[in-house]
């Protein structure tokens, strides 16, 4: 960031704060000022995250200038975007385009996959949206993956691709999926991306490693992709048929919360899944979503 | 007598050995660019194979089927019969690595040829003649011998993963003293190429190239000389050369360095014992000569043929050597019973005609994007040794991938679009219930649910309970095959947790391109 926009910020912020009503300046008052999630609807899924990020503060608030950003979409499947079994590439390549605007010295989009990573890199389409907005796409190498202690009530350490511990800002950004274990897979099962193997393990107990690993990887933000969910046949799904269009993306800090929004969308109380349960006894985030501040929009 | 070797012919040789660099890079790009790039459909990465004449005449004799691609086998041959074997000594590419060691076997002075060699030259027709015969009795040996076949399935199996695990070494290193950037540079490079690391028979393979390449210790080009059947094919079609060597006679001092240093033994001096039929023209008779005294006019009424090395009796002998020897192939219970773990790519012919027409170049195992595709050993009996075989504990095959059946140059794997490969059937999963975690230990696990490709799933779920050694029992989701819907891609298998002997297997039972290896019978419904 130039020197420029940064005295346009001040200025900003000062008028901003100026007419803001009394009740919502000051320190604390600062952050209430944004609702916990950001909840959009509309015909366009760049337009949908830019708006879902704005309306919680946007990625100014998230990514500070100079900052190294890893943006973590789901490209575990060797599937296309219609199939919707990783993360929308519009999504992303807006996502990446947020942390550039906000003054990020680079971004990084990456994924372990499960399939050939070539092939999901390039048949989910996030690789080529990601770079043409400029990110780092990078293989996992096997020379980056170091154990590292997860020091979670179950998982005490495990492999981590060390990129996704490097960067200064984490940004997790699940889409909602269908998944014959624990249900739904969302933000906190997205982080099984981030492991090396043998990952396949976690199953024995995954309600709880998806929590741990949450708790250990803290994304600054989170971003839920529901343009298309997969509602059948989860996580890979197959046919158009077994995806239902929402045409919604949802932003926020909170990733419980975000969890807990993303098992409406499949019509399951959050307090029904054990990770939610789990993670909201542990404190890591809130799953009453009737009592938070969800601005819904359109755009 | 002024002493003095010829410009033009020196410079000849430059120009065949950049010629030789060309092919053999071209041939090289083409084998590395033999894997998923981005697009569904690969184009013409095996295109070298179908100008082998060799390989067009086997894959017709012993496939009984001409197969179209092979058209291209006239170039060669037009090229043969009008300039002789130029093919062998400017164009192949297993040609050029045996010409460069030996080359560098005589710069270091291992080799250093000091009298006429005669002889030993039959040998490589015998191995035609071998390989014909064993053709019309629909026996493909010719993939052991075919230089192309020969060097593509060296490169694939064994040369790349070790340049690979080189590549490593060196990437360590330069992590190992800080240079993170060039590792990280250098790792992402080499993903890049998806070289497949693991073969099964990769160090076999390595040491019989290994042990050909030193075999130019004793002779130049020991290959091309004695052994190559593609060559000995050309030979016998480069009878009436527009070009033929002429040494002047006047200028000739008789130091007989011409044909002591002659790379194929053809006998360049005295010239009317100049063998047509090994010549490959590689020009180094006429550059080292030290009176440019040798010269290969063009003659437009060729000259009398001169016979090629081979008497009437080494013929019978090879034939019925041939003859008798097929059935050996045969003694073995591949025939009798498919075997489980013969997992063929999808698309491939029925067996009987599969092996007929495979050559066991191995491009299907470089195109596989996993690695799934491994030589096989005994999986396949003695005439199946190294064609393609899926081993799930390796590899699996992936779901909207077809590149095996794109890239076989002789069409023993049927080229599949991608939505006929997601339905073609190569094997059927199977639940070992002894190991599955569900249904011994009750614990959770359905990895093999989750990556079941198709849709619907062809792994289900039964809720099981299982005693536990506390005598307590556990309810569990366990996993189901689903016979209507698998297609044995393996994927289950290669990502089942239980790591050394997996819970849930894949065997050749159900493949749909053999009637007799079924399962279920579906005209009962």
């Amino acid at each position: 960031m130039d020197r420029r926009r940064f005295l346009k910020d001040i200025a900003a912020t000062g008028l901003a704060a100026g007419l803001a009503p009394a009740s919502l300046r000051g320190g604390q008052a600062q952050i209430a000022a944004y609702p916990d999630i950001g909840f959009v609807q509309g015909e366009s899924p760049a337009a949908l995250a830019r708006e879902a990020v704005k309306i919680i503060g946007g990625m100014r608030r998230f990514v500070a200038v100079g900052d190294v950003v890893m943006v973590k979409p789901n490209i575990g499947w060797d599937r296309t975007p219609e199939l919707a079994a990783c993360t929308n590439p519009e999504v992303v390549k807006t996502l990446v385009e947020l942390c550039t605007e906000a003054g990020a010295k680079k971004v990084i989009v990456m994924d372990n996959t499960t399939n050939q990573a070539q092939r999901c890199y390039a048949r989910s389409g996030i690789a080529a949206a990601a770079k043409a907005a400029g990110a780092d796409v990078p293989f996992v190498s096997e020379r980056r993956i170091k154990k590292m202690a997860i020091k979670g009530e179950w998982l005490k350490d495990w492999d981590v691709v060390q990129e996704f511990v490097e960067v200064d800002k984490i940004i997790n950004v699940p889409i909602a999926k269908h998944h014959s274990l624990c249900r739904v897979t969302l933000g906190m099962k997205n982080w099984l991306g981030a492991l090396g193997e043998p990952r396949n393990q976690l199953h024995q107990k995954l309600d709880q490693a998806e929590v741990d690993l949450a708790a250990f990887f803290k994304p600054t933000l989170t971003v839920l992709d529901a343009w298309r969910i997969l509602i059948r046949n989860g996580p890979q799904g197959g046919r158009p048929s077994d995806t239902k269009l929402m045409k919604t993306i949802a932003a926020g800090v909170d990733y419980v919360a975000m969890d807990a929004l993303g098992a409406t969308f499949f019509d399951i109380p959050p307090a029904e899944l054990p990770f939610l349960d789990l993670a909201a006894k542990r404190k890591l985030g809130r799953i009453d979503l009737e009592k938070m501040r969800i601005e819904k929009r359109t755009v | 007598m002024k002493k003095e070797r010829s410009k033009k012919h020196r410079r000849l040789q430059l120009v065949r050995v950049g010629v030789q660099a060309i092919f053999f890079a071209l041939f090289l790009w083409l084998l590395l660019g033999t894997h998923f790039t981005g697009e569904d459909y690969i184009g013409n990465v095996e295109a070298f194979f179908h100008f082998d004449p060799l390989l067009a005449v086997v894959a017709a004799i012993a496939g009984r089927e001409v197969f179209l691609a092979f058209i291209w086998a006239a170039v060669t041959i037009l090229v043969t019969v009008f300039l002789g074997r130029v093919v062998c000594g400017w164009v192949c590419p297993l040609g050029s690595v045996h010409q460069f060691f030996s080359w560098l076997f005589k710069k270091t002075k291992l080799l250093r040829p000091r009298k006429v060699v005669t002889g030993g030259l039959w040998w490589k027709y015998a191995v035609l003649i071998f390989v014909i015969i064993a053709a019309v009795l629909a026996l493909d040996v010719v993939g052991y011998f075919d230089p192309l076949s020969f060097l593509t399935r060296t490169v694939t199996t064994s040369l790349l993963p070790a340049f690979a695990q080189g590549a490593k070494i060196v990437i360590g290193f330069a992590y190992g003293i800080g240079l993170e950037g060039i590792g990280d540079s250098l790792t992402q490079g080499l993903e890049k190429l998806t070289i497949n690391g693991t073969f099964q028979q990769g160090f076999l393979i390595g040491l019989i190239f290994l042990g050909l390449i030193a075999l130019n210790i004793f002779r130049e080009r020991f290959w091309c000389r004695y052994v190559c059947p593609a060559g000995a094919l050309l030979g016998l079609m480069s009878r009436a050369n527009i070009y033929r060597v002429k040494v002047d006679e006047e200028k000739c001092i008789k130091c007989n360095l011409c044909t002591i240093q002659c790379q194929t033994q053809a006998h360049p001096w005295p010239d009317k014992d100049w063998k047509s039929s090994e010549c490959v023209y590689c020009e180094t008779c006429a550059a080292i000569c030290p009176t440019a005294a040798i010269t290969f006019p063009s003659k437009l009424k060729p000259a009398p043929l001169p016979a090629v090395d081979l008497g009437r009796r080494k013929v019978v002998l090879a034939s019925l050597l041939a003859v008798f020897s097929v059935p050996f192939f045969r003694i073995s219970k591949a025939g009798k019973r498919p075997s489980p773990k013969l997992i063929r790519p999808p698309g491939a012919l029925p067996e009987e005609q599969f092996l007929a027409r495979c050559v066991k170049c191995g491009e299907c195992m470089k195109a596989c994007p996993t690695g799934a595709l491994q030589p096989a050993m005994t999986e396949a009996g003695p005439e199946g040794m190294w064609t393609p075989v899926l081993v799930p504990k390796v590899g699996y095959c992936e779901y909207y991938c077809s590149l095996c059946s794109q890239v076989c140059p002789t069409g023993a794997i049927k080229e599949l679009t991608i939505p006929e490969k997601t339905v073609f059937v190569i094997g059927t999963a199977w639940i070992n219930k002894n190991r599955c975690i569900p249904y011994f230990l009750g614990r959770p696990c359905i990895v093999c649910e989750e990556h079941c490709p198709t849709s619907p799933k062809a792994i289900k779920f039964v809720m099981v309970e299982a005693k536990l050694p506390d005598g307590t029992v556990a309810t569990q989701k366990a996993p189901v095959i689903d016979l209507d819907l698998c297609i044995g891609c393996g994927i289950c298998e290669n990502k089942c947790p239980v790591m050394d002997d997996p819970a849930i297997y894949v065997t050749s039972v159900g493949e749909q391109r053999n009637p007799k290896n079924q399962l279920l019978l579906k005209t009962l419904e």
